[in-house]
Order: C-alpha cells, then sequence, then structure tokens
C-alpha cells in the first residue's frame, strides 16, 4: 500500500507552481471543512460557499504558505477567517441568505438521530466563538497545541478554553434534554451517561 | 484531585497525551464524579458527529476552476478549443468571455511567477493576484446562474453580491436572469441584488426592460416597489399600460396605481 503524500508536501507543490495539487487538497478536505461549516452556520448553502472560498484563498495565499507549517491549522485558520468576512457581508443581504437558506434543508432537521439533534441544539446554543472551539477541537480532531497557533494563545490558555466550552455545553445540553441546569446537575445520578 | 485540577487537564486526557499517574489519577476521578464524567461523554460524543459532504456540483465546479486556471498558465494564451471547455457549464458565451479573460490573467501571472522578487514586484504582482481572484469569482458567479438547479443558480446570485464593483458582465447575467430565469424565486433574489447598483445606468434600462417583459405578479409588485424607490419616471408610460391592461393581476394593477400617483 502507498503512503499519500502528506498535506504540507502537496501544499509545498502548490505553492511552487503545481496547482492542480490543489484539487486533492479539495478532495481531503471538502467534506471536514463542510461538516465544520453546517455545524456552525446551520446554513448549507453558505457552507459551500465558504468551502470554495477557503480554497480560492488558498490558491490567493498560496506564496505566504511557509515549509515546516501544519497544514491543517492554516486551511482552519484560513475557514476563520472566511467565515468572519461572509458573516460580516451576510447582514445587508440577509433576505437573500434566507432565500438561499430555505433552498436547502438543514442538516439539523434530517438528523435520525435524537442524541445528535440534541447535541446540535446544545451546540446552537453556545456564543459562535466557543461553538467554533468545540467543532475543532472535538469534531475535527484539532489538537490544543495546533488550535493555540490558530487563536494566537498559548496552549494552556487554550485548554482553558476547550475546557470552558465544554462545561456550557453540558449545561445547554442538560438543559435542553429536559433535565435542568445548576440545579438537577447537583443531584446527578440519573444523567450520568447524559 | 478535585474537579478543578481534573477539568484543567480533560483537554489532555482527549487527546491521550496524559502521563501514566495523570492518567491514572484522572481516570479514578471519573469514575465516582458524574459532571466530569458527563465532560467526557460529551466530547466523545462530538467526536462522533456524523460528517456531512456537501453536493458532487461543489467539487465539480472547482476542479473545473483549477483546470482552466492550470491550462491558462501552462499556455500563456487564452485556448480556443481545449478539453476543458466541453464543460457544460462553459457552454453559454458569457462564460465563456469571463473564462477567457482569466485565461489571459492567469497566463500572464504563470509567466511571472519564475521571476526574481524584488519588493515592487511583490506588489505589483499581489495586485495582479487581487485581479486574478476577481475575475475567478467573476467565472464562478457567471456559471452558477447557468446551472440547471435553482438553489445553485440562487448560490451564484449569492455570490455576485460580493463584488464590491458593480461588474457589467455580472450586472448583464443578473438581468438575463431577472427576465429568464424559470424559478421566481431566482429572479426575486436578482432583483434583489440588483438593487445594489440602482444608480447604475444599464441597471436602470435593464430594470425598466423587465417591467415590460415580467409575467410574474410577484416580481412584478417588486420590481415595481424597486423602480419607485429609484424614482425612475421614465416608466410612467409602462406603469400605467399595465394599470390599464385587465388581463394583469389586480395586485399588481393597484401597485402600478400606487406607484404611478408616487411618481407623478
Amino acid at each position: 500500500m502507498t503512503r499519500p503524500v502528506p498535506d504540507e508536501e502537496l501544499m509545498l507543490m502548490v505553492r511552487d507552481g503545481s496547482a492542480e495539487m490543489l484539487g486533492v487538497l479539495f478532495d481531503r478536505y471538502q467534506t471536514p471543512l463542510y461538516s465544520f461549516y453546517t455545524r456552525l452556520t446551520g446554513d448549507r448553502a453558505a457552507s459551500e460557499d465558504l468551502v470554495q472560498d477557503v480554497f480560492l484563498r488558498i490558491l490567493k495565499y498560496r506564496r505566504s504558505y511557509r515549509p515546516g507549517t501544519p497544514f491543517r491549522p492554516w486551511m482552519y485558520q484560513i475557514a476563520r477567517n472566511a467565515r468572519v468576512d461572509h458573516a460580516g457581508r451576510q447582514l445587508p443581504h440577509a433576505k437573500l441568505n434566507e432565500a438561499a437558506a430555505a433552498a436547502a434543508t438543514s442538516a439539523a432537521q434530517q438528523s435520525p438521530d435524537d442524541q445528535h439533534e440534541l447535541l446540535h441544539r446544545a451546540l446552537r446554543e453556545l456564543a459562535d466563538e466557543k461553538r467554533e472551539i468545540l467543532l475543532l477541537s472535538r469534531f475535527q480532531g484539532l489538537r490544543c497545541e495546533e488550535m493555540a497557533q490558530i487563536y494566537g494563545c498559548r496552549v494552556g490558555a487554550m485548554k482553558v478554553r476547550v475546557h470552558r466550552a465544554l462545561e456550557e455545553l453540558r449545561e445547554a445540553f442538560l438543559r435542553l434534554s429536559g433535565t435542568g441546569g445548576e440545579a438537577q446537575r447537583k443531584t446527578a445520578g440519573a444523567n450520568d451517561e447524559l | 484531585m478535585n474537579c478543578e485540577r481534573v477539568g484543567e487537564l480533560i483537554p489532555d486526557y482527549l487527546e491521550g497525551t496524559l502521563g501514566r499517574n495523570e492518567l491514572r489519577s484522572v481516570e479514578q476521578h471519573i469514575e465516582g464524579c458524574a459532571e466530569c464524567r458527563q465532560l467526557v461523554t460529551l466530547a466523545r460524543k462530538l467526536e462522533s458527529l456524523p460528517q456531512e459532504a456537501p453536493s458532487a456540483a461543489l467539487s465539480e465546479r472547482f476542479h473545473a476552476l483549477l483546470e482552466a486556471y492550470g491550462e491558462g498558465r501552462a499556455q500563456g494564451a487564452p485556448a480556443a478549443a481545449s478539453p476543458g471547455w466541453s464543460l457544460s457549464w462553459f457552454r453559454s458565451p458569457f462564460v465563456a468571455a469571463g473564462a477567457t479573460a482569466v485565461l489571459l490573467l492567469a497566463g500572464f501571472l504563470g509567466g511571472r511567477y519564475t521571476a526574481g522578487e524584488s519588493a515592487a514586484r511583490s506588489q505589483q504582482e499581489m495586485a495582479s493576484m487581487e485581479s486574478e481572484l476577481k475575475n475567478m469569482r467573476q467565472l464562478m458567479v457567471l456559471s452558477m446562474l447557468q446551472q440547471e438547479s435553482a438553489t445553485e443558480r440562487l448560490q451564484g446570485v449569492s455570490w455576485s453580491t460580493r463584488q464590491t464593483q458593480a461588474d457589467p458582465q455580472i450586472l448583464a447575467a443578473l438581468l438575463r436572469t431577472l427576465r429568464y430565469d424559470s424559478s421566481v424565486d431566482v429572479r426575486l433574489a436578482a432583483l434583489d441584488a440588483l438593487s445594489r447598483y440602482g444608480s447604475h445606468p444599464q441597471v436602470r434600462e435593464g430594470l425598466a426592460e423587465a417591467l415590460t417583459a415580467q409575467q410574474s405578479p410577484l416580481v412584478q409588485v417588486e420590481l415595481i416597489d424597486l423602480l419607485v424607490q429609484l424614482h425612475d419616471r421614465s416608466v410612467l408610460d409602462e406603469l400605467r399600460r399595465i394599470q390599464q391592461d385587465t388581463s394583469t393581476d389586480p395586485a399588481v394593477r393597484q401597485r402600478a396605481q400606487r406607484a404611478i400617483s408616487e411618481l407623478s
């Protein structure tokens, strides 16, 4: 079995002129990125836009990619910026985005799994940044060290942020599952395994 | 070990990077503490959320774009009939014209990448790349407006609003969408996008023509409202015709009547 070419090697090829290698990276990451965006925004049409935008940006900024830079955190940093720009543009054209969103169905509505649905709803209750942190660290599997690069903070501080976001998610999850927050949490027992 | 200390270690625990002693302490604590156990369970649930794939059209579009981009860089000149052009979304003359512009620019840039980097050149290169990206976006919008699926055409309209400046080709494509698109939703979205360029002569003219041609009452009403908002008195005659035409939807006639009094 041949070993797949590492992302970083592919990105260096893209940087050095083999733009077609970006197609391989696109194939590798279109689904994780799209899933990340749909979980973050709940809008499938906008999520496809964003995935496309991320790869156009990678092509645009390919010359700024330095050897030795881990590709995934670099890509997710671009993904975060794309999302921030997109959110900024969205306000004056809310009507348009509503129309696009209405044409698609949200991932949450289609989930056959109640637990997943509940978790998805609990995620939606969190502030954008906390939801993003949890999706990057647990859903996309980025390590705290990589996340610290993305958020420009120390690894220790990143761990605290992940932990706090998890705490908030638990509160939201318990509230939505009808088993209460703070008061009932203390009595625990029945909700051990959520 | 208390909850606070365990909380600090949970990210490492989840990543599997704890040392043996710390791991044992954390595990012992979690076994006896429901709250910390819930945190870990939730984190594991997040890991197991299903991934969702985007539509095949996204991949098709992106690969076609890369192909066109690569060909442009390789040839350094507009390609007359390369295999990439047989792709369905290149059929329209609008798209072909946009793509030619991209190929020209991309080829031009391709030649320059081999050269050394002086500061001035880098700056010039960045400016060229900006324009390259703008053209790629333009190509993308034009192609999306040609798609068979209404959702994709809606996305195309949505993308068109990302242009900071009015692009005559995109405006022309939006005006065509407004007049000829089979979906009322897409026509309405195009109208919404065009409303941002109300002061543009090309748009003014196109909106007036669309008023004459438009069949959907919903779009007619929106169009009339926009023309009133733009104080476009040149459409007064057409509004009077609509208002007097008994075969026109009553709501549209009423709206035309109101528009006439507001514009007169």
